[in-house]
């Protein structure tokens, strides 16, 4: 009785849903942030549902897998345009493939679950360490002396190397994350190295899923499209990217009405969105949003500022655009925005100005109906489509990330874009719910 | 004689205990309803119905952690807050413990919470937790410091260490107008050691939630009650250090005592979420280089006040 009434209550609780994304699962974690009903986390063991949103390559069950283990008692599955792990059981599964009907799922299987009505999902690997106990040396642990050694198959806390910051040497800590790390993209795998809060190496296991654009960027590649929404799209996309760093940086408000506005971006009021980005900057800059992101920390180099292009490339001081290649955009008298450090304040600073520039050449592109007159080169957000899309550029992390401390690596990170460009771009539907939800 | 000194202040202290960490997470409710987190009914509910969700919630285990440590952390924490609150003094007479040394008991209750945040992060024997383990001791001491020095600031014009002539030293002006840098720093140094806003780097989001990353269920329930417990505790040794205590008109003690309490709780409550979290070396850097000197100055500026 006394649990039935615990129960009740706590199935009343906002829903703690951990996101596993697979590819093209962003769009769906989108639409959760902004549901109160739903408390994204980003640990499995704060959650007692699994979301696995978008598809996941076989290569990666294994890693889903110990994601799934990972869950406390009791706790379900929920899989949005994801086929299921052929093990579990289907009482443990519930699918959904409708964007609106995500929320309103997720609070069905977490009622249904603390109410007893489905099952639980079971554990999938065995409950033993990853590798035997090797038993070796003077102390049990399979190395020699106090040090050294791998038990269960992971390198011990090793002693100080040399220190990347300030002499300080701490123990050297090594361990894997990803692919579904929720506070970096996407299938993004890699084995870390720590120095106490330093990384000391970063090597990239897995690069990230391929990155879905809008629509309209692969229509500009084939026929003249109104530059509105051509800018409308790529305000859109930086908003989504900066709910990830406000995130990061404990901004949760603002991570939200990043997101709000992103999701009035394809229809809204170009002159109301273009006020309120400006509040919403203001309001960042005056919450410390910069003063996160330390000057000289995640710094391209000239060359790797060139491979990324881009915005990246911008806010390195690379004044290269594909936009004044285009006669339409001439005619709005587009000029390129560049920065100079090339950081990660720099990478923001320069993504915000890309922001109000869009929202400015889609007012004065509305007003005329303008279009873009070429389709051998698009701008998109990742970067100058040519005679190719824009590849992943992970690898570069190995270079970039060792000597930042570990928030700032994944503030670093979050500025970036790194994965290749989808050859399929996201889907219609979803651009005009978020049309018509505006 | 038993009633004034043992069943009153006692009964304070536990009341304080179990409703101030439900008030604290009612405020943030509010905070988050005004940042458009959450919003429909159910304010008052809602830390109900998530602490029901962490009862129901199993507890998990990491590969190899070190069981009995990891357990007993956060009852640790929950147990130096409550010892914390124990040192309120609810007016002249209801006070739990009345010690000659109280100040330095709550130094020492600052101090061992580094031992206990640190134990949390350490004993689950996995990597994001351990950082926020370390974070958390590079900092710990100079919160501490700047806690002290502002705190041996209102020991002076009440010539003892015991909070309760601290508030008596206050009957003719509080220490917040007296000395006006003191309850600032405190107050930020509170933040620091509950790890809440901008100085929330070991539970963070960073590290996925930090010393608290792989802690689920009952257990975690008990650290994040511990965490806000801790900082009504901080309000209440600010409200006897700096805003007079029981000090006030018309209302009894007590009461007075707990509406300072609430509004420095709804203070903290509205400037946690407000800034970005800062980056370990911006909070280096802001503790030892601004913060510690500020503390300096208003330890001499109490001082100097003293001797006038």
């Amino acid at each position: 009785m006394a649990v039935s009434w615990l129960a009740r209550l706590a199935a009343c609780a906002p829903v703690p849903v951990f996101p596993a994304l697979g590819m093209r699962g962003e769009e769906a974690l989108y639409r959760l942030a902004l549901s109160p009903e739903i408390k994204l986390v980003d640990s499995p063991r704060h959650a007692s549902l699994l979301l696995v949103a978008g598809g996941v390559p076989p290569s990666m069950q294994q890693a889903l897998r110990r994601v799934h283990d990972q869950f406390p008692a009791p706790f379900t599955t929920l899989w949005y345009r994801s086929t299921p792990l052929v093990e579990l059981p289907r009482a443990a599964v519930t699918t959904v493939d409708s964007l609106d009907a995500l929320p309103g799922a997720l609070v069905e299987s977490h009622g249904s679950l603390l109410r007893n009505t489905v099952g639980h999902s079971p554990r999938l690997l065995p409950d033993a360490p990853p590798h035997p106990w090797q038993g070796l040396g003077d102390d049990g642990h399979g190395g020699e002396g106090m040090m050294g050694g791998v038990p269960y198959g992971r390198p011990m806390a090793m002693p100080p190397t040399e220190d990347l910051r300030d002499g300080l040497a701490l123990d050297v800590l090594t361990f894997r994350l990803g692919p579904f790390f929720p506070l970096w993209p996407p299938g993004l795998e890699a084995e870390v190295i720590l120095q106490g809060d330093i990384i000391q190496q970063f090597s990239v296991q897995s690069s990230p899923f391929p990155r879905a654009l809008a629509p309209v960027f692969h229509e500009a590649r084939e026929q003249s499209v109104a530059i509105a929404a051509l800018e409308r799209a790529r305000a859109r996309h930086h908003l989504q990217a900066l709910f990830h760093a406000l995130h990061l940086a404990g901004l949760e408000g603002l991570a939200r009405d990043a997101l709000r506005l992103a999701d009035r971006c394809p229809s809204g009021d170009i002159a109301l969105l273009a006020k309120w980005f400006k509040t919403f900057e203001r309001r960042m800059k005056r919450r410390g949003f910069f003063a996160l992101h330390l000057p000289e920390r995640g710094a391209l180099r000239q060359e790797q500022a060139e491979r990324l292009g881009g915005f990246a490339a911008r806010a390195a001081g690379i004044d290269r655009d594909a936009r004044t290649e285009d006669d339409g955009y001439r005619r709005l008298a587009f000029a390129t925005i560049t920065q100079q450090a090339g950081d990660t304040r720099a990478r923001w600073r320069q993504r915000l100005a890309e922001i109000a520039q869009a929202f400015d050449l889609a007012a004065r592109a509305q007003r005329d109906d303008m279009r873009t007159a070429q389709t051998d080169a698009v701008e998109t957000p990742r970067g100058a489509w040519r005679d190719s899309r824009p590849g992943g550029t992970s690898p570069l992390l190995e270079d970039l990330l060792p000597g930042l401390e570990w928030g700032e690596a994944l503030a670093s990170l979050a500025s970036l874009e790194l994965a290749a460009l989808s050859p399929w771009p996201r889907e219609e539907r979803a651009e005009t719910q978020m049309g018509g939800a505006a | 004689m038993i009633l004034d000194q043992l069943v009153w202040p006692l009964a304070l202290v536990l009341a304080a205990l179990v409703l101030g960490p439900y008030l604290l997470a009612v405020l943030d409710g509010l905070v988050a309803r005004g940042l458009g987190l959450t919003r429909g009914p159910g304010l008052w509910l809602a830390p109900l119905r998530r602490g029901a969700w962490w009862l129901i919630q199993h507890t998990n285990v990491t590969e190899a952690p070190d069981g009995r440590a990891w357990r007993l952390a956060p009852a640790l924490y929950l147990a130096l807050a409550a010892g914390g609150l124990a040192l309120v003094p609810w007016s002249r007479a209801w006070v739990a413990t009345d010690i000659a040394t109280s100040l330095v008991l709550w130094g020492s209750i600052e101090a061992l919470a580094t031992v206990v945040i640190f134990l949390q992060g350490w004993s689950a024997n996995t990597h994001l937790t351990l950082v926020g383990a370390y974070r958390y001791v590079a900092l710990g001491l100079s919160y501490i410091l700047v806690s002290m020095f502002v705190l041996i600031g209102v020991a002076l014009p009440a010539e003892s260490l015991a909070l309760t002539q601290v508030i008596i030293s206050q009957q003719e002006l509080w220490n917040v107008l007296r000395q006006p840098l003191g309850l600032p720093l405190f107050l930020i140094v509170g933040l620091a050691i509950t790890f809440r806003g901008p100085f929330n780097l070991a539970d963070s989001t960073d590290l996925a939630g930090g010393t608290s990353a792989d802690v689920s269920g009952a257990q975690r329930l008990v650290w994040e009650f511990a965490r806000s417990a801790m900082l009504v505790a901080f309000s209440g040794i600010a409200t006897a250090a700096f805003l007079g205590g029981w000090l006030g008109p018309w209302l009894p003690g007590p009461l007075w005592v707990a509406f300072k309490m609430l509004a420095v709780l709804a203070l903290l409550a509205w400037l946690g979420p407000a800034f970005a979290r800062l980056t370990p070396e911006h909070c280096v850097s802001l503790m030892w280089v601004v913060l510690l000197p500020l503390a300096f100055v208003d330890l001499i500026w109490a001082g100097v006040e003293a001797l006038s």
